[in-house]
């Protein structure tokens, strides 16, 4: 794997977390 | 706002300007200034990408959306790291090793002249005139809120603008990105501070939090597939997809960005650094909104955020009428502000039978705050003869001149004419890029000195400029025009990714196929805009997808 495609997966799991974390502090506080 | 303030907004723009010309001598060629000499470094390139896409718009217009409707805006930007990466596999790689300057020259070694023509002019025709309303929404706010002539802030956000974008040429554009960058930053965290510290004393964050969860300004997710809902979860991940891969990929303001540096790999990682933090972004954006909402629940808050609407509506024919309504408002978000407090204390107490009954009569009363200031709006309409009118852009800048301690509002201004000029810089530069290499160098003067084209392009820079700037003052009697070429602009942003689609991902498609192709695409986006109510996002999937299905179609028969 090149140091760009780990770039790529990175980008994918940074994203998948800030989705989550942002359902998570929507159900926490509504 | 005090003089301290207007002295700092009077350092922030003789600093920029200042800064962007120091780099006029590193323009002295033609690479050097459209490009840079393609040597810049991919996290200054990153800052810029992420500035020229956050316009004053987003910081007026965004946090006004945050403080009436909440987080659901956020939606929008959902698909942008993904659109990214799909960027960085496809078509980065292609336009960097093409040594292009412009995307839409790549259309012309893959297809023909008229490809490229056509779409470069579709470019500078709906860029030209949103670039004027770039400049004329932040004018019009500054020009109410700060009472000044609308001429006089139009003037004052495009003249520094042009001057350093003239001379500095991309290096100028980008460095000065990058400040700005880190002071709309700086003013956004600010303004969280000054809201958090703004709540009462016995309201601690988490607690206001909860009141803006209970009155649904925390609802980010809707997962409903509503084709005519414009913000929903699968809009924001599919269609908005469709939307980021055309604006960052062939829209020239962000591809120019990005063959500003030395290598593919390079221009990767500064398309990936706003995969990283546009969402983060902008979240800060709305949540600037979210607390504001908070802020003036325990503060008094206008009914109208315009206050030269609220005046001529204070003092015309429907002045009576208006006052009522202020009046059922005032008693309104009083009692919303109570219940407010009666659910804070009832959950510090731990109560909570107490804690539904004030949670559900807190939702009733923003309710009847919410309807009675659409009852305003609906009024102001009316009187005015104006069916758009809305004060969602008013609602930031009324709290920093009006809330904000000394110093601050000078440095929001700032921060927001920041925006405005890093938007500006970066779409200047593309135009006469557009214009000088897919136009003068390719039909008028092919063969002429680096010195003559250098000359050119600063014309074209101050050309552009001028022409935006006119376009802003003439904004308010320019409207319908405005709409309409922006609209059309809007019809060919996913069919303009269809051609690239069949550009770098076909090779049987032909130059017939993918100008037919175009144009039967935009044909199909003016049918869904004007005969169905689908919502402007999957405009961008229509148009993508029939461009691709058309232009290989008539690429396949044409061949036989």
């Amino acid at each position: 794997m090149t140091q760009i495609q780990r770039q790529y997966v990175r980008v994918v799991i940074v994203w998948v977390g800030v989705l989550v974390a942002l359902y998570i502090f929507q159900e926490l506080f509504s | 706002m005090t003089w301290v303030d207007w002295a700092i907004v009077a350092i922030y723009l003789i600093w920029i300007v200042w800064d962007g010309l120091r780099l006029t001598k590193r323009s002295n060629e033609i690479e050097g200034y459209f490009l840079g000499g393609r040597s810049l470094p991919w996290w200054a390139v990153g800052l810029s990408v992420m500035a020229t896409q956050l316009s004053a718009i987003t910081m007026v217009g965004t946090t006004g959306q945050g403080y009436g409707d909440g987080m659901r805006f956020l939606q929008f930007y959902f698909a942008l790291p993904i659109a990214m990466i799909v960027l960085s596999v496809t078509l980065v790689p292609f336009f960097h090793n093409a040594r292009v300057y412009t995307a839409y020259e790549y259309l012309e070694r893959r297809f023909d002249a008229k490809t490229r023509a056509f779409t470069s002019f579709l470019f500078l025709l709906s860029r030209s005139m949103s670039l004027g309303v770039v400049i004329s929404a932040p004018a019009v706010v500054f020009s109410v809120v700060l009472g000044l002539d609308l001429t006089t802030t139009a003037l004052l956000i495009g003249v520094p603008t042009v001057i350093y974008t003239m001379f500095g040429g991309v290096q100028a554009v980008t460095w000065t990105d990058v400040k700005q960058m880190v002071l709309i930053v700086v003013g956004l965290i600010a303004a969280v501070v000054v809201l958090i510290m703004g709540l009462p004393n016995d309201v601690g964050l988490a607690q206001a939090l909860r009141i803006a969860g209970a009155a649904g300004r925390l609802q980010t997710f809707d997962f409903s597939f509503d084709l005519t809902n414009p913000y929903t979860f699968w809009s924001g991940t599919i269609a908005a997809l469709f939307l980021f891969c055309s604006y960052f990929g062939t829209d020239q303001s962000q591809v120019q960005r990005f063959l500003t540096t030395p290598s593919v790999d390079a221009a990767r990682e500064s398309l990936l650094m706003s995969a990283y933090w546009k969402i983060p972004l902008q979240a800060l954006v709305l949540l600037v909104g979210v607390l504001m909402f908070l802020f003036f629940l325990y503060t008094p808050s206008p009914m109208l955020f315009n206050q030269v609407h609220e005046r001529a509506m204070q003092e015309g024919p429907a002045a009576t009428e208006y006052r009522a309504l202020e009046s059922r408002f005032e008693a309104a978000t009083a009692s919303r502000s109570a219940a407010a407090r009666v659910m804070t204390r009832a959950e510090a107490a731990g109560d909570s039978r107490n804690l539904g009954i004030a949670r559900a009569e807190f939702r009733r009363q923003d309710e009847v705050a919410r309807a009675v200031r659409n009852e305003a709006i609906a009024l102001v309409r009316q009187t005015t003869g104006d069916p758009s009118y809305s004060d969602v852009n008013y609602v930031f800048p009324t709290f920093i001149t009006r809330h904000m301690p000394i110093g601050l509002p000078g440095l929001l201004v700032a921060a927001i004419l920041a925006a405005a000029m890093s938007t500006i810089s970066g779409e200047l530069s593309a135009l006469s890029t557009a214009t000088v290499i897919d136009f003068y160098r390719r039909f008028v003067r092919a063969e002429a000195s680096d010195a003559h084209y250098l000359r050119v392009s600063r014309l074209a820079t101050g050309f552009w400029g001028l022409f935006a700037s006119i376009v802003a003052v003439w904004a308010a009697e320019l409207g319908s025009l405005i709409e309409v070429v922006n609209r059309f602009g809007s019809f060919f942003y996913g069919s303009i990714l269809g051609v690239f689609i069949l550009a770098a991902g076909f090779p049987r498609a032909t130059a017939n196929g993918a100008f037919v192709g175009l144009v039967a695409g935009m044909g199909a986006v003016a049918w869904a805009a004007s005969a169905t109510n689908v919502a402007f996002l999957w405009h961008n999937v229509i148009g993508a997808v029939t461009v691709v299905i058309v232009g290989l179609a008539v690429s396949v028969l044409a061949k036989r």
